[in-house]
Protein backbone atom coordinates (compact mmCIF):
# COMPACT_ATOMS: atom_id res chain seq x y z
CA UNK A 1 0.00 0.00 0.00
CA UNK A 2 2.87 2.29 1.16
CA UNK A 3 4.86 1.64 -2.13
CA UNK A 4 1.87 2.17 -3.84
CA UNK A 5 1.18 5.34 -2.72
CA UNK A 6 5.09 6.20 -3.47
CA UNK A 7 5.25 4.96 -6.57
CA UNK A 8 1.99 6.96 -7.27
CA UNK A 9 3.83 10.51 -5.91
CA UNK A 10 7.09 9.36 -7.99
CA UNK A 11 5.02 9.08 -11.32
CA UNK A 12 3.10 12.45 -10.27
CA UNK A 13 6.44 14.17 -9.61
CA UNK A 14 8.28 12.55 -13.39
CA UNK A 15 5.18 14.04 -15.07
CA UNK A 16 5.26 17.09 -13.23
CA UNK A 17 8.94 17.26 -13.85
CA UNK A 18 8.68 16.48 -17.41
CA UNK A 19 5.79 19.12 -18.18
CA UNK A 20 8.55 21.93 -16.57
CA UNK A 21 11.15 20.34 -18.80
CA UNK A 22 8.82 20.99 -21.67
CA UNK A 23 8.07 24.26 -20.66
CA UNK A 24 11.86 24.85 -20.25
CA UNK A 25 12.55 23.90 -23.99
CA UNK A 26 9.83 25.85 -25.22
CA UNK A 27 10.91 29.35 -23.97
CA UNK A 28 14.23 28.30 -24.56
CA UNK A 29 13.63 27.48 -28.39
CA UNK A 30 11.33 31.22 -28.48
CA UNK A 31 14.27 33.52 -27.04
CA UNK A 32 16.50 31.55 -29.47
CA UNK A 33 14.53 31.58 -32.91
CA UNK A 34 14.17 35.27 -31.97
CA UNK A 35 17.36 36.50 -32.59
CA UNK A 36 18.68 37.50 -35.67
CA UNK A 37 21.80 35.55 -36.24
CA UNK A 38 19.04 32.72 -35.72
CA UNK A 39 16.45 33.60 -38.13
CA UNK A 40 19.43 34.13 -40.68
CA UNK A 41 20.59 30.30 -40.25
CA UNK A 42 16.95 29.17 -40.11
CA UNK A 43 16.42 31.15 -43.49
CA UNK A 44 14.61 34.13 -42.65
CA UNK A 45 18.01 36.03 -44.09
CA UNK A 46 19.74 36.33 -47.51
CA UNK A 47 21.79 33.49 -47.28
CA UNK A 48 24.58 34.04 -49.61
CA UNK A 49 26.99 31.65 -48.43
CA UNK A 50 25.28 28.46 -50.08
CA UNK A 51 24.66 30.40 -53.22
CA UNK A 52 28.69 31.16 -53.72
CA UNK A 53 29.43 27.59 -52.99
CA UNK A 54 30.48 25.45 -55.75
CA UNK A 55 31.45 21.67 -55.93
CA UNK A 56 35.57 22.04 -55.99
CA UNK A 57 35.93 19.40 -58.75
CA UNK A 58 34.55 22.02 -61.12
CA UNK A 59 37.61 24.52 -60.16
CA UNK A 60 39.78 23.44 -63.20
CA UNK A 61 41.74 26.70 -62.87
CA UNK A 62 44.41 28.19 -60.10
CA UNK A 63 45.26 31.52 -60.18
CA UNK A 64 48.98 32.26 -61.41
CA UNK A 65 49.77 35.96 -60.42
CA UNK A 66 48.34 39.38 -60.60
CA UNK A 67 49.02 42.28 -62.44
CA UNK A 68 48.81 45.05 -59.77
CA UNK A 69 46.64 47.48 -62.52
CA UNK A 70 47.37 50.62 -60.09
CA UNK A 71 43.79 52.47 -60.78
CA UNK A 72 41.01 53.50 -58.08
CA UNK A 73 38.29 52.23 -61.27
CA UNK A 74 38.56 49.73 -63.43
CA UNK A 75 36.81 49.54 -66.69
CA UNK A 76 38.08 46.83 -68.97
CA UNK A 77 41.25 45.38 -70.73
CA UNK A 78 42.31 44.10 -74.14
CA UNK A 79 45.54 42.05 -75.20
CA UNK A 80 47.85 43.31 -77.71
CA UNK A 81 47.52 41.61 -81.01
CA UNK A 82 43.34 41.30 -80.71
CA UNK A 83 40.76 43.07 -79.30
CA UNK A 84 39.39 42.41 -75.82
CA UNK A 85 37.13 39.28 -75.80
CA UNK A 86 37.97 38.27 -79.36
CA UNK A 87 39.57 34.79 -80.18
CA UNK A 88 42.79 36.10 -81.26
CA UNK A 89 41.62 39.47 -83.45
CA UNK A 90 39.74 39.20 -86.19
CA UNK A 91 41.86 37.25 -88.03
CA UNK A 92 41.74 34.66 -85.19
CA UNK A 93 45.51 34.72 -84.50
CA UNK A 94 45.97 33.90 -81.08
CA UNK A 95 47.71 36.06 -78.77
CA UNK A 96 51.02 34.54 -77.33
CA UNK A 97 51.37 35.13 -73.45
CA UNK A 98 54.01 37.58 -73.85
CA UNK A 99 51.70 39.82 -75.33
CA UNK A 100 50.97 43.34 -73.88
CA UNK A 101 47.72 43.99 -71.59
CA UNK A 102 46.00 47.08 -71.97
CA UNK A 103 43.95 47.97 -68.93
CA UNK A 104 41.05 50.78 -68.91
CA UNK A 105 40.44 52.63 -65.67
CA UNK A 106 40.17 55.86 -64.00
CA UNK A 107 41.31 58.80 -66.78
CA UNK A 108 43.88 56.78 -68.78
CA UNK A 109 45.12 53.02 -70.56
CA UNK A 110 48.11 51.72 -69.15
CA UNK A 111 50.06 48.78 -70.84
CA UNK A 112 51.55 46.06 -68.81
CA UNK A 113 54.40 43.87 -70.46
CA UNK A 114 55.09 40.43 -70.16
CA UNK A 115 56.61 40.63 -67.14
CA UNK A 116 53.47 42.34 -65.59
CA UNK A 117 55.44 46.08 -65.07
CA UNK A 118 53.61 48.97 -65.83
CA UNK A 119 55.16 49.59 -69.54
CA UNK A 120 53.69 52.97 -70.35
CA UNK A 121 50.13 55.25 -70.11
CA UNK A 122 48.10 56.71 -72.25
CA UNK A 123 46.20 59.83 -70.88
CA UNK A 124 42.99 60.30 -71.71
CA UNK A 125 40.35 63.75 -72.05
CA UNK A 126 38.20 61.84 -69.94
CA UNK A 127 37.21 58.77 -67.74
CA UNK A 128 37.95 55.48 -69.44
CA UNK A 129 35.39 53.41 -70.16
CA UNK A 130 36.61 50.22 -72.78
CA UNK A 131 39.49 50.04 -74.53
CA UNK A 132 40.61 47.71 -77.85
CA UNK A 133 42.78 47.47 -80.05
CA UNK A 134 43.53 46.78 -83.44
CA UNK A 135 45.70 44.41 -85.57
CA UNK A 136 47.82 47.69 -86.66
CA UNK A 137 48.64 48.50 -83.23
CA UNK A 138 46.21 51.20 -82.79
CA UNK A 139 44.45 51.80 -79.38
CA UNK A 140 40.61 52.67 -79.09
CA UNK A 141 39.73 53.87 -75.91
CA UNK A 142 36.14 54.59 -75.03
CA UNK A 143 35.05 57.28 -73.17
CA UNK A 144 31.29 57.75 -71.78
CA UNK A 145 30.11 59.03 -74.86
CA UNK A 146 32.63 59.23 -77.67
CA UNK A 147 36.04 56.80 -78.62
CA UNK A 148 39.50 58.66 -78.96
CA UNK A 149 42.45 56.86 -81.67
CA UNK A 150 45.88 57.03 -80.63
CA UNK A 151 49.04 55.35 -81.61
CA UNK A 152 51.09 52.93 -80.00
CA UNK A 153 53.18 55.79 -78.27
CA UNK A 154 49.78 57.50 -77.10
CA UNK A 155 49.51 60.14 -79.82
CA UNK A 156 46.75 61.33 -79.93
CA UNK A 157 45.02 60.18 -83.75
CA UNK A 158 41.31 61.41 -83.65
CA UNK A 159 38.62 61.95 -81.57
CA UNK A 160 35.07 60.58 -82.63
CA UNK A 161 32.16 62.85 -82.46
CA UNK A 162 30.14 61.60 -79.58
CA UNK A 163 27.30 58.89 -79.61
CA UNK A 164 24.10 61.47 -77.75
CA UNK A 165 23.79 62.93 -74.25
CA UNK A 166 22.62 59.60 -73.04
CA UNK A 167 25.78 57.61 -74.45
CA UNK A 168 27.53 55.12 -71.91
CA UNK A 169 29.93 52.96 -73.34
CA UNK A 170 30.89 49.87 -71.68
CA UNK A 171 33.19 47.95 -74.98
CA UNK A 172 34.19 48.02 -77.99
CA UNK A 173 35.69 45.68 -80.51
CA UNK A 174 37.99 46.22 -83.67
CA UNK A 175 37.18 44.25 -86.73
CA UNK A 176 39.20 44.68 -90.19
CA UNK A 177 37.05 47.49 -91.26
CA UNK A 178 34.40 47.95 -88.25
CA UNK A 179 34.76 49.26 -85.00
CA UNK A 180 31.75 47.60 -83.04
CA UNK A 181 30.83 49.74 -79.53
CA UNK A 182 28.75 48.81 -77.08
CA UNK A 183 26.33 51.45 -75.84
CA UNK A 184 24.19 51.09 -72.77
CA UNK A 185 22.48 53.88 -72.58
CA UNK A 186 20.34 53.14 -75.48
CA UNK A 187 20.66 49.80 -75.21
CA UNK A 188 23.10 49.32 -78.70
CA UNK A 189 26.17 48.58 -80.48
CA UNK A 190 27.28 51.21 -82.80
CA UNK A 191 28.86 49.46 -85.93
CA UNK A 192 31.18 52.12 -87.00
CA UNK A 193 33.67 52.83 -90.13
CA UNK A 194 37.61 53.08 -88.94
CA UNK A 195 37.16 57.19 -89.06
CA UNK A 196 33.86 56.80 -87.20
CA UNK A 197 30.94 57.09 -88.80
CA UNK A 198 28.08 55.24 -87.79
CA UNK A 199 27.17 52.76 -90.55
CA UNK A 200 24.23 50.34 -88.35
CA UNK A 201 22.98 49.77 -85.19
CA UNK A 202 22.80 46.20 -83.98
CA UNK A 203 20.75 44.87 -81.24
CA UNK A 204 17.65 47.29 -81.51
CA UNK A 205 14.45 45.39 -80.99
CA UNK A 206 12.49 44.29 -84.11
CA UNK A 207 10.09 42.21 -84.64
CA UNK A 208 10.36 41.76 -88.28
CA UNK A 209 13.77 40.63 -87.83
CA UNK A 210 13.29 38.17 -84.74
CA UNK A 211 15.49 40.34 -82.92
CA UNK A 212 14.41 40.71 -79.03
CA UNK A 213 16.59 43.48 -78.16
CA UNK A 214 19.05 44.07 -75.96
CA UNK A 215 18.43 44.37 -72.20
CA UNK A 216 20.68 45.51 -69.97
CA UNK A 217 19.55 46.59 -66.66
CA UNK A 218 22.68 47.50 -64.98
CA UNK A 219 25.69 49.08 -67.28
CA UNK A 220 27.89 46.17 -68.37
CA UNK A 221 27.24 45.09 -72.32
CA UNK A 222 30.31 43.25 -73.48
CA UNK A 223 31.41 42.33 -77.04
CA UNK A 224 33.80 40.27 -79.21
CA UNK A 225 33.87 39.89 -82.85
CA UNK A 226 34.81 35.88 -84.12
CA UNK A 227 36.84 34.77 -86.48
CA UNK A 228 33.71 33.09 -88.02
CA UNK A 229 32.70 36.71 -88.95
CA UNK A 230 29.60 37.06 -86.32
CA UNK A 231 29.71 39.71 -83.37
CA UNK A 232 28.81 38.25 -80.35
CA UNK A 233 27.02 40.11 -77.61
CA UNK A 234 25.74 39.52 -74.14
CA UNK A 235 22.36 39.88 -73.26
CA UNK A 236 22.78 40.49 -69.77
CA UNK A 237 18.53 40.98 -69.20
CA UNK A 238 17.85 37.44 -71.31
CA UNK A 239 20.81 35.84 -69.46
CA UNK A 240 22.29 34.83 -72.89
CA UNK A 241 25.00 35.52 -75.55
CA UNK A 242 24.11 36.82 -78.88
CA UNK A 243 25.46 36.32 -82.41
CA UNK A 244 24.99 38.47 -84.85
CA UNK A 245 26.20 39.57 -88.47
CA UNK A 246 28.09 42.76 -89.02
CA UNK A 247 24.76 43.88 -90.95
CA UNK A 248 22.35 43.54 -87.65
CA UNK A 249 20.75 40.06 -88.50
CA UNK A 250 20.69 37.55 -84.76
CA UNK A 251 22.08 34.44 -86.16
CA UNK A 252 21.98 32.21 -82.75
CA UNK A 253 21.79 32.57 -79.21
CA UNK A 254 22.66 30.82 -76.28
CA UNK A 255 22.09 31.09 -72.32
CA UNK A 256 19.67 30.16 -69.34
CA UNK A 257 18.88 31.57 -65.95
CA UNK A 258 19.81 29.84 -63.08
CA UNK A 259 21.58 30.15 -59.59
CA UNK A 260 23.57 26.69 -60.01
CA UNK A 261 26.62 26.77 -61.70
CA UNK A 262 25.22 25.83 -65.36
CA UNK A 263 23.10 29.46 -65.98
CA UNK A 264 23.76 32.85 -65.62
CA UNK A 265 22.51 33.74 -61.76
CA UNK A 266 20.82 36.97 -60.64
CA UNK A 267 18.75 39.55 -62.37
CA UNK A 268 21.27 39.92 -65.29
CA UNK A 269 24.46 37.91 -66.59
CA UNK A 270 26.64 37.77 -67.74
CA UNK A 271 28.57 40.80 -67.49
CA UNK A 272 31.15 39.84 -69.28
CA UNK A 273 33.03 37.16 -71.93
CA UNK A 274 35.95 36.30 -74.01
CA UNK A 275 35.56 33.99 -76.93
CA UNK A 276 38.24 31.08 -76.83
CA UNK A 277 40.57 30.59 -79.71
CA UNK A 278 38.99 26.45 -80.32
CA UNK A 279 35.28 27.61 -79.82
CA UNK A 280 33.77 28.34 -76.78
CA UNK A 281 33.50 31.37 -74.25
CA UNK A 282 34.73 32.26 -70.88
CA UNK A 283 32.14 34.32 -69.06
CA UNK A 284 31.98 36.10 -66.10
CA UNK A 285 28.91 36.79 -63.64
CA UNK A 286 28.78 39.65 -61.10
CA UNK A 287 26.21 38.41 -57.61
CA UNK A 288 27.17 35.69 -56.97
CA UNK A 289 30.37 35.95 -59.11
CA UNK A 290 32.14 33.70 -61.09
CA UNK A 291 34.42 33.17 -63.99
CA UNK A 292 33.18 29.64 -66.26
CA UNK A 293 35.12 28.26 -69.01
CA UNK A 294 31.80 27.06 -71.88
CA UNK A 295 31.48 24.89 -74.66
CA UNK A 296 30.60 26.61 -77.88
CA UNK A 297 26.53 25.62 -77.09
CA UNK A 298 27.16 26.85 -73.60
CA UNK A 299 27.61 24.02 -71.60
CA UNK A 300 29.74 24.26 -69.00
CA UNK A 301 33.18 22.69 -68.70
CA UNK A 302 34.68 23.97 -65.75
CA UNK A 303 34.96 26.74 -63.11
CA UNK A 304 38.07 29.30 -63.73
CA UNK A 305 37.27 31.31 -60.73
CA UNK A 306 34.94 30.51 -57.60
CA UNK A 307 32.87 32.87 -56.05
CA UNK A 308 35.10 32.44 -52.95
CA UNK A 309 38.14 33.93 -55.52
CA UNK A 310 36.32 37.33 -55.13
CA UNK A 311 35.55 40.21 -52.12
CA UNK A 312 32.15 41.22 -51.20
CA UNK A 313 30.45 42.92 -53.60
CA UNK A 314 33.28 42.53 -56.47
CA UNK A 315 33.53 40.56 -59.49
CA UNK A 316 35.35 40.43 -63.11
CA UNK A 317 34.48 43.15 -64.95
CA UNK A 318 36.40 42.28 -68.03
CA UNK A 319 37.67 39.17 -69.53
CA UNK A 320 40.70 37.87 -71.89
CA UNK A 321 42.34 34.89 -72.79
CA UNK A 322 45.78 34.16 -73.97
CA UNK A 323 46.75 31.83 -76.87
CA UNK A 324 48.02 29.40 -74.00
CA UNK A 325 44.74 29.18 -72.56
CA UNK A 326 45.31 31.61 -69.85
CA UNK A 327 42.43 33.46 -68.45
CA UNK A 328 42.91 37.31 -67.33
CA UNK A 329 40.10 38.12 -64.97
CA UNK A 330 39.96 42.42 -64.35
CA UNK A 331 38.50 42.39 -60.90
CA UNK A 332 36.81 45.42 -59.36
CA UNK A 333 37.09 44.60 -56.42
CA UNK A 334 41.24 44.71 -56.04
CA UNK A 335 41.61 46.53 -59.17
CA UNK A 336 44.01 43.82 -60.91
CA UNK A 337 44.48 41.85 -63.48
CA UNK A 338 44.06 38.18 -62.05
CA UNK A 339 46.13 35.67 -64.28
CA UNK A 340 44.25 32.08 -64.33
CA UNK A 341 45.78 29.09 -65.43
CA UNK A 342 44.88 25.69 -65.46
CA UNK A 343 45.89 23.38 -62.56
CA UNK A 344 49.24 22.11 -63.21
CA UNK A 345 47.98 18.45 -62.74
CA UNK A 346 45.12 19.12 -65.21
CA UNK A 347 47.84 20.41 -67.66
CA UNK A 348 50.37 17.19 -67.41
CA UNK A 349 47.27 15.00 -67.83
CA UNK A 350 46.31 17.23 -71.11
CA UNK A 351 50.10 17.09 -72.12
CA UNK A 352 50.08 12.82 -71.20
CA UNK A 353 46.83 12.47 -73.54
CA UNK A 354 48.11 14.09 -76.28
CA UNK B 1 13.30 121.69 -7.59
CA UNK B 2 16.36 119.84 -8.11
CA UNK B 3 19.43 121.91 -9.01
CA UNK B 4 20.29 121.28 -12.70
CA UNK B 5 23.29 119.33 -12.35
CA UNK B 6 21.54 116.44 -10.47
CA UNK B 7 19.19 116.24 -13.19
CA UNK B 8 21.63 115.95 -15.74
CA UNK B 9 23.36 112.87 -13.47
CA UNK B 10 19.66 111.02 -12.74
CA UNK B 11 19.59 111.38 -16.49
CA UNK B 12 23.01 109.55 -17.17
CA UNK B 13 22.28 107.19 -14.50
CA UNK B 14 18.93 106.33 -16.14
CA UNK B 15 21.02 105.81 -19.93
CA UNK B 16 23.55 104.19 -18.30
CA UNK B 17 20.46 101.45 -16.57
CA UNK B 18 18.98 101.13 -19.48
CA UNK B 19 21.98 100.48 -21.68
CA UNK B 20 23.18 97.73 -19.40
CA UNK B 21 19.86 96.02 -19.30
CA UNK B 22 19.36 96.39 -22.86
CA UNK B 23 22.84 94.64 -23.35
CA UNK B 24 21.92 92.30 -20.77
CA UNK B 25 19.02 91.42 -22.58
CA UNK B 26 20.76 91.34 -25.65
CA UNK B 27 23.74 88.73 -24.25
CA UNK B 28 20.77 86.28 -23.43
CA UNK B 29 19.47 86.73 -26.54
CA UNK B 30 22.38 85.56 -27.79
CA UNK B 31 23.13 82.88 -25.40
CA UNK B 32 19.46 81.21 -25.77
CA UNK B 33 20.63 81.25 -29.50
CA UNK B 34 23.60 79.62 -29.42
CA UNK B 35 22.48 77.13 -26.59
CA UNK B 36 18.59 76.59 -28.74
CA UNK B 37 19.34 74.39 -31.59
CA UNK B 38 17.50 76.40 -34.41
CA UNK B 39 15.40 74.78 -36.86
CA UNK B 40 18.14 74.06 -39.41
CA UNK B 41 20.10 72.73 -37.46
CA UNK B 42 17.77 70.29 -35.51
CA UNK B 43 18.99 66.74 -36.73
CA UNK B 44 17.26 63.57 -36.89
CA UNK B 45 18.28 59.80 -37.13
CA UNK B 46 18.90 58.12 -40.95
CA UNK B 47 20.54 55.02 -42.52
CA UNK B 48 23.74 55.81 -44.68
CA UNK B 49 22.90 53.21 -47.56
CA UNK B 50 26.62 53.27 -48.46
CA UNK B 51 27.12 51.70 -44.45
CA UNK B 52 23.95 49.69 -44.27
CA UNK B 53 25.49 45.71 -44.56
CA UNK B 54 21.18 44.75 -43.90
CA UNK B 55 21.97 42.95 -40.74
CA UNK B 56 18.14 43.12 -40.24
CA UNK B 57 18.52 44.70 -36.58
CA UNK B 58 16.33 47.56 -38.09
CA UNK B 59 13.32 45.17 -38.32
CA UNK B 60 13.63 44.24 -34.31
CA UNK B 61 15.54 46.77 -32.69
CA UNK B 62 13.25 49.33 -32.97
CA UNK B 63 11.17 51.15 -30.05
CA UNK B 64 8.24 50.98 -32.54
CA UNK B 65 6.28 48.08 -33.79
CA UNK B 66 6.40 47.56 -36.58
CA UNK B 67 9.73 49.31 -37.13
CA UNK B 68 10.03 52.97 -38.33
CA UNK B 69 12.66 51.73 -40.54
CA UNK B 70 11.11 51.48 -44.41
CA UNK B 71 12.43 50.25 -47.50
CA UNK B 72 12.52 52.62 -49.85
CA UNK B 73 13.07 52.26 -54.05
CA UNK B 74 15.24 54.44 -55.97
CA UNK B 75 13.54 53.72 -59.55
CA UNK B 76 16.33 56.09 -61.07
CA UNK B 77 18.71 53.12 -60.51
CA UNK B 78 16.18 50.25 -60.80
CA UNK B 79 16.97 48.00 -63.57
CA UNK B 80 13.02 46.82 -64.03
CA UNK B 81 14.21 43.32 -63.89
CA UNK B 82 11.83 40.84 -64.81
CA UNK B 83 13.99 38.23 -62.63
CA UNK B 84 14.27 40.72 -59.50
CA UNK B 85 16.35 39.30 -56.71
CA UNK B 86 14.96 41.80 -53.92
CA UNK B 87 11.19 40.47 -54.72
CA UNK B 88 12.14 37.22 -55.76
CA UNK B 89 13.44 33.98 -53.80
CA UNK B 90 16.74 32.80 -54.90
CA UNK B 91 15.25 29.43 -56.06
CA UNK B 92 12.27 30.65 -56.62
CA UNK B 93 9.51 28.27 -58.46
CA UNK B 94 7.77 30.28 -61.45
CA UNK B 95 8.34 33.86 -62.24
CA UNK B 96 5.02 35.26 -60.47
CA UNK B 97 4.04 37.17 -57.56
CA UNK B 98 2.93 33.43 -55.50
CA UNK B 99 3.96 33.81 -52.16
CA UNK B 100 6.15 31.11 -52.59
CA UNK B 101 8.13 33.05 -54.86
CA UNK B 102 8.69 36.14 -52.97
CA UNK B 103 11.17 36.74 -50.87
CA UNK B 104 9.48 39.47 -48.48
CA UNK B 105 7.81 38.23 -45.07
CA UNK B 106 5.03 40.47 -45.65
CA UNK B 107 4.24 40.91 -49.01
CA UNK B 108 5.18 44.31 -49.16
CA UNK B 109 6.30 44.74 -52.44
CA UNK B 110 4.02 44.94 -55.02
CA UNK B 111 5.50 44.06 -58.97
CA UNK B 112 3.35 44.90 -61.85
CA UNK B 113 4.39 44.73 -65.30
CA UNK B 114 5.32 47.77 -67.57
CA UNK B 115 6.76 45.98 -70.88
CA UNK B 116 8.39 43.08 -72.34
CA UNK B 117 10.32 42.76 -70.43
CA UNK B 118 10.16 44.93 -67.50
CA UNK B 119 8.34 45.18 -64.21
CA UNK B 120 7.96 47.87 -61.53
CA UNK B 121 8.58 47.26 -58.22
CA UNK B 122 6.17 49.64 -55.48
CA UNK B 123 6.97 49.40 -51.20
CA UNK B 124 3.71 49.06 -49.71
CA UNK B 125 4.88 50.69 -46.76
CA UNK B 126 2.26 49.72 -44.04
CA UNK B 127 3.37 46.65 -44.76
CA UNK B 128 7.16 46.38 -44.62
CA UNK B 129 9.02 45.66 -41.51
CA UNK B 130 12.21 47.36 -42.69
CA UNK B 131 13.43 43.76 -42.58
CA UNK B 132 15.95 44.17 -45.19
CA UNK B 133 15.43 41.12 -47.01
CA UNK B 134 14.87 42.71 -49.86
CA UNK B 135 17.62 44.86 -50.00
CA UNK B 136 20.38 42.25 -49.72
CA UNK B 137 19.37 40.65 -52.77
CA UNK B 138 18.80 43.56 -54.70
CA UNK B 139 22.32 44.80 -53.50
CA UNK B 140 23.69 41.80 -54.32
CA UNK B 141 22.35 40.67 -57.95
CA UNK B 142 21.02 43.80 -58.77
CA UNK B 143 21.61 47.52 -59.16
CA UNK B 144 21.25 48.63 -55.24
CA UNK B 145 17.70 50.94 -55.51
CA UNK B 146 16.24 49.30 -53.06
CA UNK B 147 17.89 50.37 -49.82
CA UNK B 148 16.33 51.44 -46.11
CA UNK B 149 15.44 54.79 -44.50
CA UNK B 150 14.06 55.99 -41.48
CA UNK B 151 10.53 57.30 -42.08
CA UNK B 152 10.15 60.53 -40.10
CA UNK B 153 6.30 60.27 -40.45
CA UNK B 154 6.71 57.40 -37.72
CA UNK B 155 9.86 57.92 -36.03
CA UNK B 156 10.00 59.13 -32.94
CA UNK B 157 13.76 60.66 -33.02
CA UNK B 158 14.77 58.87 -29.36
CA UNK B 159 18.17 60.50 -28.24
CA UNK B 160 19.52 57.04 -27.88
CA UNK B 161 18.28 55.25 -31.07
CA UNK B 162 18.00 51.83 -30.15
CA UNK B 163 18.77 50.47 -33.60
CA UNK B 164 21.87 52.86 -33.94
CA UNK B 165 23.03 51.64 -30.45
CA UNK B 166 23.48 47.81 -31.95
CA UNK B 167 24.38 48.76 -35.80
CA UNK B 168 27.10 46.93 -36.47
CA UNK B 169 28.32 49.37 -39.44
CA UNK B 170 27.49 52.53 -38.00
CA UNK B 171 25.10 53.42 -40.75
CA UNK B 172 22.87 55.06 -37.98
CA UNK B 173 24.05 59.11 -38.36
CA UNK B 174 22.29 62.34 -37.49
CA UNK B 175 21.36 64.68 -40.56
CA UNK B 176 19.93 68.12 -41.16
CA UNK B 177 15.87 67.20 -39.95
CA UNK B 178 15.82 70.23 -42.67
CA UNK B 179 17.14 67.23 -45.23
CA UNK B 180 15.93 64.12 -43.31
CA UNK B 181 16.75 61.33 -46.24
CA UNK B 182 20.18 59.90 -47.78
CA UNK B 183 17.83 58.94 -50.85
CA UNK B 184 20.54 56.55 -53.24
CA UNK B 185 21.26 58.71 -56.55
CA UNK B 186 23.74 57.87 -59.33
CA UNK B 187 26.18 58.19 -56.77
CA UNK B 188 25.51 55.24 -55.62
CA UNK B 189 25.57 53.11 -59.32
Amino acid sequence: MVNAQADSRLKRGALVGAILAAFAALAALSIWTLQPETSAKRGFAYDMESLRKIDPALIKFQEERRIETGFAKVAGLALVGRSSGSPGGPEGRPTQSGGVLLVAGDNSVRAFGPDGKLAREIKLSGPACAVAVAQDGKVYAGLRDHVEVYDGQGVLLGKWESFGKEARITALTVAAEDVFIADFGPRVVWRCDLSGKVRNKIGVRDEARNVPGLIAPSPYLDLAFGADGLLYVNNPGRFCIEAYTPAGDLEHSWGKPAMGVDGFCGCCNPVSFALRPGGGFATSEKGVARVKMLDADGNLESVVAAPASFGEEAFGIGVALDGEGRVYVLDTGTRAVRVFNKKKELSDQDAAGK
Amino acid sequence: MPPENEKNCARREFLRTGLQGAALVGLGALAGRLVTPSASQKTVWQIDPAKCIQCERCAVNCVLKPSAVKCVHAFKLCGYCRPCFGFFQPDYNALNAGAENQLCPTGAIERSFVEDPYYQYVINEPLCIGCSKCVKGCTAFGNGSLHLQVRHDRCVNCNECSIAVSCPSNAFVRVPASQPYLIKGKEHA
